[in-house]
């Protein structure tokens, strides 16, 4: 029998709780807010997700204080009297627009009021400072207009975009070319992972000599990290010292070497079977497993009744191994889909885009533009895929995949 | 009958051997080449199985001017934590999950299954933004992101191994007094001690082996783990071929002992619960 967990038991479930909360849904929910906003890091303006207005107090200060030192320099220039008192008028107005916010610092939420102040001091001060330019020579005749206008960068507009940005994406042919290269990618390999690691698994099964020895040659590719992996391959298909691209060469698949991996038919190739070369033992074990829970008796029975051996394939082995190939197919697929590692080592998404994947792309959007917006709805995107990919393979399945009992 | 059989045998025999060479040829190529010297890996002798004169300065320039074993020691602090942390919170709740009734629990497992499930790149962006504001780039904490791969698995497998055992021993058990966690350290722990270690073995390669995480969260390259720190080998010197196949072949050392010790745990865990890596 077993008991109710009660209260205090959920103290078991907690940490597991707390970091799939904190490392799993929390991000998911975040990334989902991203691709509403214009978020990029490398712009002040849009660094943050500002749904309404906000003011930059850092940069106001700054710019006060510059425009009070380089206005009071310049006083000396400006002769007329009724210019002085305006200069200064000026001045004091700058002076009590920062008083607020004199312990403030960063990026804050201001009212409506407070904002049009900001922006009626920026234009004070543009138009004084037009008038003044007219008349006299200012020593700092080029950097005050534009210092002046900082007071209005000072006002960070919303950068929320709503749907926008999915928009965007719709007509984007990079993500276009992701995408099938993905599915390209994933369909190609996966299919012969599964026909190579299939037969490899039957012939493992009757192997009398060696099972050990195979296992662990099989197990040494999956177990290298994919970087490391990819590397080697790296080398391998190396223009100039590669041997499998000098081998291809020879056998007349390709005209010279350097096509293997500067081509851009040749580079999906490349990545492919190095891919098929890195997991296809894996899938071999994966439905190995599910083999050896067939009863020898169903063979035995069945050669008893005149079956072959071709139809005890087809009416035996593939049917009872079924939920084997299907789970084995379900995290190899997911796994294509998602790749990253192996292409970002060995082509780096390249040439010209041609093994460029949706997980490269969102990589390169993300951290190499660093616009968190774009790339967060390229991952959502891949996020959709991956889903859909989820849910056709649980239901093929069954519900029996969350029964733990 | 005779001769057709043994013709299968002869089949089966040269299948499985150019397997097996297919299998290792990288590994030995990679292992020859780093013997070689530049000038033989660009010349003639690029494509000769037996350097002309073999010479070790790939390894010494890997080892003390490149500093590989920086890298090999982040990886082993990093997956040798994530596995100590992720056994214990997976073996807790993998507890609950096999022994007791609870609201909610096909909701979790539907969870934890969907999140082994999910695009890493999801979760880099918000981590990496986290981790600012947090001060924590560039340090060990990236650990605890890596439960995002590790622990759904760790979970799924535990609790595979646990609902092995029979209820009966823990019953006589709390009979004599043993509360919920001395039931767990005393008797299921002990009893699933083989399922444990798998898992371990597992969480640790799947640890030892992570990139994306550590590219974005760890940038310094103090912090960076072997597959990362080997990715850029190849930005900076992508001539240097000799440097790149000592640098693989000694990282390649300690993924095979642990497959080679550890063979028989690595296939139960892969195949036990159908769970990926």
């Amino acid at each position: 029998m077993k008991h109710k967990l009660g209260v205090s038991g959920w103290c078991y479930l907690l940490p597991t709780l707390i970091l799939i909360a904190v490392f799993s849904l929390w991000p998911v929910i975040q990334s989902i807010t991203y691709t509403f906003f214009d978020y990029k890091l490398n712009d002040p303006q849009k660094s943050g997700l500002y749904l309404n207005e906000r003011f930059n107090v850092d940069l106001f200060h700054e710019t006060a204080i510059y425009i009070e030192l380089f206005l009071t320099e310049d006083m000396q220039n400006i002769t007329e009297n009724d210019d002085k008192t305006k200069a200064n008028t000026i001045l004091n107005q700058i002076k009590d627009a920062a008083k607020p916010y004199v312990n403030q610092k960063g990026v804050i939420k201001i009212t409506k009021e407070e904002r049009s102040n900001i922006t009626d001091l920026y234009q004070n001060t543009k138009l004084l400072l037009a008038e003044l330019s007219t008349k006299y020579t200012l020593t700092h005749q080029d950097s005050l207009p534009l210092l002046v206008e900082d007071f209005n960068r000072s006002i960070i507009p919303s950068n929320f975009i709503g749907l926008q940005a999915y928009q965007k994406a719709f007509g984007d042919k990079y993500i276009h070319t992701a995408l099938w290269n993905t599915i390209l990618f994933t369909v190609v390999s996966v299919a012969i992972e599964l026909v190579l690691g299939l037969g490899l698994a039957l012939i493992l099964n009757k192997a009398m000599l060696g099972q050990g020895l195979i296992r662990t040659t099989s197990l040494i590719p999956w177990a290298i990290p994919t970087a490391v992996a990819a590397l080697m391959w790296s080398y391998l298909y190396d223009g100039s010292s590669g041997i499998i691209a000098h081998f291809f060469e020879n056998l007349g698949l390709i005209s010279q070497s350097q096509d293997l991996l500067l081509s851009q038919g040749g580079a999906m190739v490349s990545t492919i079977l190095a891919d098929v070369w890195k997991t296809t033992p894996y899938m071999a074990l994966l439905l190995l497993a599910g083999l050896q829970n067939i009863p020898k008796s169903l063979y035995e029975a069945a050669s008893i009744d005149g079956a072959s051996k071709v139809k005890g394939f087809f009416t035996i082995t593939l049917p009872l191994l079924k939920s084997s190939i299907l789970v084995a197919l379900l995290f190899r697929t997911l796994d294509a889909f998602r790749v990253f590692d192996l292409i970002f080592v060995l082509t780096g998404g390249g040439p010209g885009g041609a093994t460029e994947t949706m997980s490269i792309y969102a990589y390169k959007t993300m951290f190499g533009q660093t616009n968190f917006g774009y790339g967060s709805v390229v991952v959502m995107i891949m996020f959709l895929c991956v889903a859909i990919i989820s849910i056709i393979f649980v239901r093929l399945l069954g519900t029996n995949l969350l029964d733990r009992d | 009958m005779k001769t057709s059989k043994r013709k299968l045998v002869l089949l089966f025999s040269i299948v499985v051997t150019g397997y097996l060479f297919i299998m290792i040829f990288p590994f030995l190529w990679i292992f020859i080449t780093s013997f070689k010297s530049s000038g033989e890996i660009f010349g003639a002798g690029a494509f000769r199985f037996i350097p002309e004169e073999p010479t070790w300065k790939n390894y010494t320039t890997i080892l003390f001017e490149k500093e590989i074993w920086k890298a090999i020691m982040n990886s082993f602090i990093v997956a040798l934590s994530t596995t100590i942390y992720v056994i214990f919170v997976a073996s807790l709740c993998a507890y609950a999950i096999s022994r007791f009734h609870f609201k909610g629990k096909s909701i979790l497992l539907g969870l934890i299954l969907a999140v082994s499930m999910f695009p890493q790149m999801i979760i880099t962006g918000p981590v990496y933004n986290l981790f600012y504001d947090l001060g924590w780039l560039n340090s060990y904490f990236v650990i605890l992101p890596y439960s995002t791969i590790t622990l759904p698995m760790g979970v799924w497998i535990l609790v595979t191994h646990f609902n092995k055992i029979p209820l009966a021993l823990e019953e006589s058990a709390t009979i004599d007094g043993a509360t919920r966690i001395q039931t767990l350290t005393k008797i299921i722990i002990p009893l699933a001690a083989p399922g444990v270690f798998t898992t371990a073995i597992i969480t640790f390669i799947a640890a030892w082996n992570e990139f994306l995480l550590t590219i974005t969260l760890n940038t310094e390259p103090n912090y960076h783990t072997v597959p990362v720190a080997i990715s850029f080998l190849r930005d900076q010197f992508s001539i240097l071929w000799g440097e790149v196949a000592a640098a693989t072949a000694i990282v390649t050392i300690p993924t095979l002992i642990i497959v080679l010790l550890f063979q028989r745990q690595i296939v139960s865990g892969l195949t036990s619960g159908g769970v990926k890596e």
